[in-house]
Order: C-alpha cells, then sequence, then structure tokens
C-alpha cells in the first residue's frame, strides 16, 4: 500500500472544487431562464396584443390610403369630406402604433435586463429603473388578479451586479404572486438607508408557516407542487444578495397578514464587500 | 331592451388599442355597430340594456376574466355570439370556455383581420337565425294554442 500523495490529493480537491462552483454557476443560470420560462404566457399575452393591432392597423393604413387615393381623384367635396375622415383614422391608428410599439420595447427591456452578456461587470444602475422592468415581466402574469403597487423612494445610483439583483427581484415577486390565492397585493417600497439601499416586497397571501421559516432559505426546500418549485429560487436569492453583494435578505411573516422580503445591498462595493458571483465567473 | 337596425358587434378588451384597432378596420369593411369596453363590468351592464349580435372578449382582464364576462353575456343575451380573443398561450383556457360559456369561436392573437371579419359576419348571421327560430317557434306555439282553442270550441259546439 503507497502513502497518499498529498499534492495528488490537494489537486483533486482544487479540480472538484472548481467544478461545483462551475455547476453551482450553471444552476444559478438555469434557474434564471427557468423563472422567465414560468412567466412565459403572460410575457406572450403581454405582447400579442399590441402586435395585434399594430398588423390590423397596417392593413387598415393601406386600404383607407387606396380610399383616399380614389377619392382625391374624383375631386368632389363629398369624396373630398371622406378623404379628410379616413386620414383622421388613419393618424389615430399611427398614435396607437407608437404606443403599441413602446409596450413591446418596455417588455424587451425588461427580458434585456436579464439576458445581459456582461453580468458579472458591477455597473452603478437605477434600482427603482431594474424594479419597474421587472415588474414589466410580471404584469401579464398578474394582471387578472394581483394589484401592484410601488411606492419608489429616491435612490442614488446602486453598484451592483443589475441582473442577478433582478434575478432575486423577479424570484421574490413570483413567488409572492403564487403565494396569493384569488385576489391580492403586492407592494414594492425602495428607501435609502445611510449607505446602503433597502427593498421591501410585501404580499396579501397567507404568510409562511412557523415551521417552515427556518427552511425558506435551504436549498431544494419548496411547499409548491412538483413542476411549480424548485426549491432553488430563495437560496440562489440569498446567495446573490449577501454573498455577491454584501448585503442582507430576510423576511418577516404572520400567517394570515402575508410576507415581507427585505432586501439590502450597499450602495458602493467596497473591496471588502463585493464577492464573486455565486459559483464564479464564467 | 332596444334593438338595432345595424349588426351589432360588442368587444371587450382591457387594452385600449385592441378596441381601436379592430373597430377602424370593421368600420372600413363592414356595416356593423361597434361598441367597445375597456371594462367588462360596464360592457355586462351595457348587455343588460341593449341587444348585440357578438360579443367579442379578451380573455385575461383584471377584475373579471373573459370567461366570467361571456358566461354573464350568455346569460343576459343568449343567443348571441360569444368569442374568445385572447394572446393567453395556454389551450386550457380555450377548452374551459369552450366548455363553460358555449364559445362560438376561440381567436388568437395576433388575429387575422380577414378570419376575424369572416367569424364576425358568421357569428351575427347565427345569432339572427337563433333569434328567428325562437321567434318561429314562438309564433308556432301561439298558432298551436289558438288552434287548441279553436278545436276545444269545436268540439263544445258538437258535443
Amino acid at each position: 500500500m503507497s502513502q497518499p500523495d498529498p499534492l495528488q490529493a490537494s489537486n483533486e480537491m482544487e479540480a472538484l472544487r472548481a467544478q461545483v462552483e462551475q455547476l453551482a454557476a450553471q444552476l444559478s443560470e438555469e434557474y434564471k431562464m427557468a423563472s422567465i420560462g414560468r412567466l412565459l404566457a403572460g410575457i406572450v399575452h403581454e405582447i400579442n396584443s399590441p402586435i395585434g393591432s399594430i398588423l390590423s392597423n397596417n392593413q387598415v393604413i393601406v386600404r383607407a390610403l387606396e380610399r383616399v387615393e380614389q377619392a382625391l381623384a374624383g375631386g368632389d367635396p363629398a369624396s373630398l369630406a371622406k378623404a379628410k375622415g379616413l386620414v383622421g383614422t388613419c393618424r389615430s391608428l399611427a398614435a396607437v402604433d407608437k404606443i403599441a410599439c413602446e409596450r413591446i420595447a418596455e417588455v424587451v427591456r425588461g427580458l434585456k435586463t436579464f439576458a445581459r452578456v456582461e453580468s458579472a461587470d458591477l455597473r452603478k444602475v437605477n434600482l427603482n429603473e431594474q424594479i419597474q422592468n421587472t415588474l414589466k415581466l410580471t404584469h401579464g402574469e398578474f394582471k387578472n388578479r394581483i394589484t401592484v403597487e410601488t411606492d419608489l423612494g429616491e435612490l442614488p445610483p446602486v453598484e451592483c451586479h443589475a441582473n442577478m439583483l433582478n434575478q432575486v427581484f423577479l424570484n421574490i415577486l413570483v413567488n409572492a404572486g403564487q403565494a396569493i390565492e384569488g385576489h391580492g397585493k403586492i407592494t414594492v417600497r425602495t428607501r435609502r438607508e445611510g449607505d446602503r439601499v433597502h427593498i421591501a416586497i410585501s404580499d396579501t397571501g397567507p404568510g409562511i408557516r412557523p415551521e417552515d421559516r427556518p427552511k425558506i432559505f435551504a436549498q431544494g426546500f419548496t411547499t409548491k407542487p412538483v413542476g411549480v418549485g424548485t426549491g432553488l429560487g430563495l437560496s440562489i436569492s440569498k446567495k446573490i444578495v449577501e454573498e455577491t453583494h454584501g448585503g442582507s435578505l430576510d423576511f418577516e411573516s404572520e400567517p394570515g397578514a402575508g410576507t415581507t422580503f427585505h432586501i439590502r445591498v450597499p450602495i458602493e462595493q467596497g473591496r471588502q464587500a463585493a464577492g464573486q458571483p455565486p459559483g464564479g465567473r464564467t | 331592451m332596444s334593438t338595432n337596425q345595424k349588426s351589432s358587434v360588442l368587444i371587450v378588451d382591457d387594452e385600449e388599442m385592441v378596441i381601436t384597432s379592430v373597430r377602424a378596420y370593421l368600420e372600413i369593411e363592414s356595416e356593423f355597430e361597434v361598441h367597445g369596453f375597456t371594462s367588462p363590468e360596464e360592457a355586462a351592464k351595457y348587455l343588460e340594456e341593449n341587444l348585440v349580435d357578438i360579443a367579442v372578449s379578451d380573455y385575461l382582464m383584471p377584475r373579471m376574466s373573459g370567461i366570467q364576462f361571456l358566461h354573464r353575456a350568455r346569460e343576459l343575451q343568449p343567443e348571441a355570439s360569444r368569442v374568445l380573443l385572447t394572446g393567453h398561450a395556454d389551450k386550457q383556457s380555450a377548452i374551459q370556455a369552450i366548455n363553460q360559456v358555449g364559445l362560438y369561436q376561440y381567436v388568437e392573437k395576433p388575429w387575422e383581420n380577414e378570419q376575424l371579419l369572416l367569424i364576425i359576419q358568421n357569428g351575427i348571421e347565427r345569432a339572427k337565425l337563433l333569434r328567428d327560430l325562437r321567434a318561429k317557434v314562438s309564433e308556432l306555439d301561439t298558432a298551436h294554442s289558438s288552434l287548441k282553442n279553436v278545436q276545444k270550441r269545436l268540439l263544445q259546439a258538437f258535443l
């Protein structure tokens, strides 16, 4: 029997550690895509109405122009009056198209905050704007039963990995939406607290059961049915807020009175606080 | 309940832009009267007092879903055709609608104008035929009972 080679063992450990980090990063990425996937039906609904409108308006405008042409060729006062009416229709449809395009652009902007390739880079961002972009993605999913209220205070630019924090916001918002049975309300409040910003997301759901509270940040813990919850969302969120940004993520919950998640992140990422994204930069 | 000469289309969508687009298309391509509502509650109120031939509704709306609205429309005006115009990528809602509200047609957003127009035209015709049928059945009932009366009087006269 030969003695184990300490150098070889240490190399193996190093390789295993790298593998674990890589898997953690992959898991985080897959979870992010899964959360977007869960919202897909709502997102599709959000953009289908404006697309339908634009397509229809385009056809109406082309028809209207043909008729305007005919009316102008006729030249009699009755035809000209009709042409004037059609020009008015075209103008109002062009205004609708503008609103419709803006709506699609807003949803795409919301999606882009998740797909940023420079995700590992720290940037100074307006977190209120990021929250509003994220809310655009949940709008379709929530709109028939949940009212979303925002109370966004003045915030300085926050140095952070924006797409990761958006993932946290989206995760907590989706959880809040799933917690609410039937109709309810979600409130998002932001404030500056000294050298940190505080984001509070409250829901009017049934609250978290006392026996579940110690476990909710544990990886793999979920109270949702198979196929709905993965038990990864809050554990990844906690890592993003606390390990990557040196902030804190906690909650308060009363049975019957809903739940509030408190996200606190430093405005500046000092060398000490600024961590690596979960799983390292890959 | 007031009746209109022109065929009447009711459209409910919480997105004003959808109503504007469909209205503009129907106005340029048809003679239908279009009544648009962004609130399903207000549309239901309209149905309490005004006859329509077809009700076209969005699926996902705040407070009242398209299914709930069409259910109410069925109670108020059973002959009016019911169409769900939805962007919701979920076949479950279609099946639910067909089973629960006796849906005439299900149209997905983004919609094709020609297809929507055809559905609306056919839906209007269907509603008018159903109303005619109901009127004929009631005429028949009246004729039947007056015949029965005549028969009764004849029997009384001879017996």
